[in-house]
């Protein structure tokens, strides 16, 4: 029995994936540079004092005026990236001499989530005014200055969850109690809105490839998810090869590309608890151009939600009824809720979900490779819960 | 089912050795003493754990032969004889485990292995060129199998809490077969 050595990848390997999955330019050279990086050391942590040094290194690269960075510490949140709050006392243009709350994100080694931090700067800095996000500074997008890639953005106040709710690893499982609800909820559908109708053909996103009209963009994200299955999988999984044929099978055409989140959910967004203002929309990393439809099914996935005190009606994100949601979504954007391209990407939903949880989630640690290898490893037995919906949705459609 | 015990201790012994214990009191000394001693633990049962199987099948050879070396000696000696009798038959017994444990644990896994992948490939095959609808029983087999897998899993996990209604849910030894004592 030969087995190709995904923690030794070769360049041949390599190639054939590139060949084989042709997704966006940027996600390509992501994908193959952890590739190719993978041989390499596990991630070893990194002091404070580390990334303090190579943030003042990032900011003396772009500053020409004396700066300081003062109180720095560990953030916690996340699976992906390692963050550090800190303020900068420096000159800010039209402001003046001030200390302004910053945070840094940076990739460990190797990601549950491997992404592109240059796509995630584009993206918040072109949606600043249009909803919540933090105001971005700097860049790192090869770990110039830094030990691993990363970025600057402005510290945004407030809880991802209220401070007496409950919830599970990396956010998961969230009770959001009835008095937040009816704010946040309005905000979450009229923040997607805004989301899905913003005009990004006046920003500048280069690090994003532009869909032709059809179905490019979805047999893009098909080429890259099946891709990291294939990179990162350990066991092979014979529903999830059943569900990726049924995906390219079935390809809706995007009627509207719009800028899409990702990972639009309970989460991933902070707020500030005395007035329930989302203050700021978090974790851009797996933006892309295509079909708004995909956070129409993530932020409605049942796993991000929870019932109401009845028990009989499941609240999106835990904050409102899933019909009321569509509803408000509709009359906010203009766009339509098409019921069949909901379906297709509630499955692939589930698709997603599965490798990035059960293939990444188990290859990451497997190496070392990150700073959160158990809590990556912990969440990688959330796959067969997402595996049997995605079983049960199969059953429905093949 | 690929969260088994090895990936699951690498990733304890990971974080207690990289955040936990510098986080420990360095003043308190048992406290310090023991998180070394987890460590250390851990690591022993990691290194040892897959070679866990293969230890008790030599130490049973190597029983079965003393034990027939001791038979024989003893057989000439009346104060032996219901000590004898007893381990004849416990020698039997041994001998029978022995010979249906041939198989190494890491072959059982390597051979689940090898076959995921290839009904993997297969399928992938077989959809590229075919229509799903004309696929009907290849598609149902596949989620067959996949629904009394998927349940496996998930009641192996469930302690971690990921499942809605845990209570409906079987015990894992009515789903993995009888074991040697049923």
């Amino acid at each position: 029995m030969t087995r190709v050595d995904k923690n030794r990848p070769s360049p041949d390997w390599i190639e054939q994936l590139r060949q084989r999955f042709p997704c966006e330019a940027e996600i390509d050279r992501i994908l193959t540079r952890k590739l190719k990086r993978r041989a390499g050391p596990p991630y070893t942590p990194v002091s404070l004092e580390t990334l303090v040094q190579g943030t003042q290194a990032l900011i003396a690269a772009e500053l020409k005026d004396d700066f300081q960075i003062l109180d720095a510490q560990w953030l916690t949140g996340g699976a992906s990236k390692l963050q550090m709050a800190f303020k900068l006392d420096w000159h800010q243009p039209g402001v003046g001499r001030t200390a302004t709350p910053m945070v840094l994100r940076m990739e460990p080694s190797e990601s549950i989530t491997e992404t592109s931090r240059l796509r995630e700067f584009q993206i918040i800095k072109a949606l600043r005014g249009v909803i919540p996000v933090p105001p971005t500074y700097w860049v790192d997008a090869e770990g110039h200055f830094l030990p691993y890639p990363g970025i600057v953005y402005g510290f945004a106040e407030g809880v991802a969850k209220p401070t007496a709710a409950s919830s599970g690893v990396s956010g998961v499982g969230t009770q959001m109690p009835p008095q937040v609800r009816p704010a946040l909820g309005k905000q979450y559908v009229e923040h997607l809105a805004r989301l899905h109708t913003f005009d990004w053909r006046q920003a500048d996103l280069s690090a994003f490839s532009q869909p032709a009209a059809g179905t490019q963009a979805v047999e893009w994200k098909i080429n890259q998810w099946e891709r990291i299955w294939e990179e990162d999988a350990n066991e092979d999984v014979p529903l999830m090869r059943l569900a990726f044929a049924w995906l390219r099978q079935n390809m809706p055409p995007v009627d509207h590309v719009s800028v899409v989140h990702g990972d639009y959910r309970v989460g991933n967004f902070l707020f500030t608890e005395h007035d329930l203002q989302i203050s700021s929309w978090l974790d851009w990393e797996l933006s892309y151009l295509g079909d708004r439809h995909e956070d129409l099914a993530w932020a409605t996935k049942a796993i991000f939600g929870h019932p109401d005190e009845s028990g009989q009606t499941f609240l999106v994100g835990g904050l409102l009824p899933r019909d009321q949601f569509f509803a408000d979504y509709q009359a906010a954007s203009g766009l339509a809720v098409n019921a069949d391209t909901l379906r297709y990407y509630d499955l692939f939903s589930n698709v997603k979900s599965v490798v990035i949880c059960l293939a990444t989630g188990t290859r990451v640690p497997r190496n070392g490779k990150s700073h959160q290898d158990i809590v990556v490893a912990w969440l990688a037995g959330i796959s067969y819960l997402l595996l049997e919906e995605l079983r049960t949705q199969l059953e429905e459609v093949v | 089912m690929d969260l088994r015990p090895a990936l699951q201790l690498h990733t304890v012994i990971k974080a207690l050795t990289d955040v936990v214990l510098p986080a420990v009191d360095p003043h308190n000394k048992p406290a310090q003493e023991q998180a070394r001693l987890a460590i250390g633990m851990l690591h022993l049962v990691a290194q040892r754990q897959p070679l866990l199987y293969r230890y008790e099948r030599d130490e049973l050879a190597r029983f079965l032969v003393l034990a027939d070396t001791l038979r024989e000696q003893a057989a000439a000696l009346p104060v032996a004889k219901a000590a004898l009798h007893a381990l004849t038959l416990s020698t039997e017994a041994g001998e029978d485990v022995l010979e249906r444990a041939q198989a190494e644990p890491s072959e059982l896994e390597a051979a689940n292995f090898d076959l995921r992948e290839k009904i993997g490939a297969l399928i992938t095959t077989v959809y590229a060129g075919t229509p799903t609808s004309d696929l009907k029983p290849i598609s149902a087999a596949v989620n067959a199998h996949a629904k009394a897998q998927l349940l496996r899993e998930r009641v192996w996990l469930q302690a971690q809490g990921w499942e809605p209604d845990p209570t409906s849910l079987p015990a894992i030894e009515a789903l993995i077969g009888d074991g040697p004592d049923a």
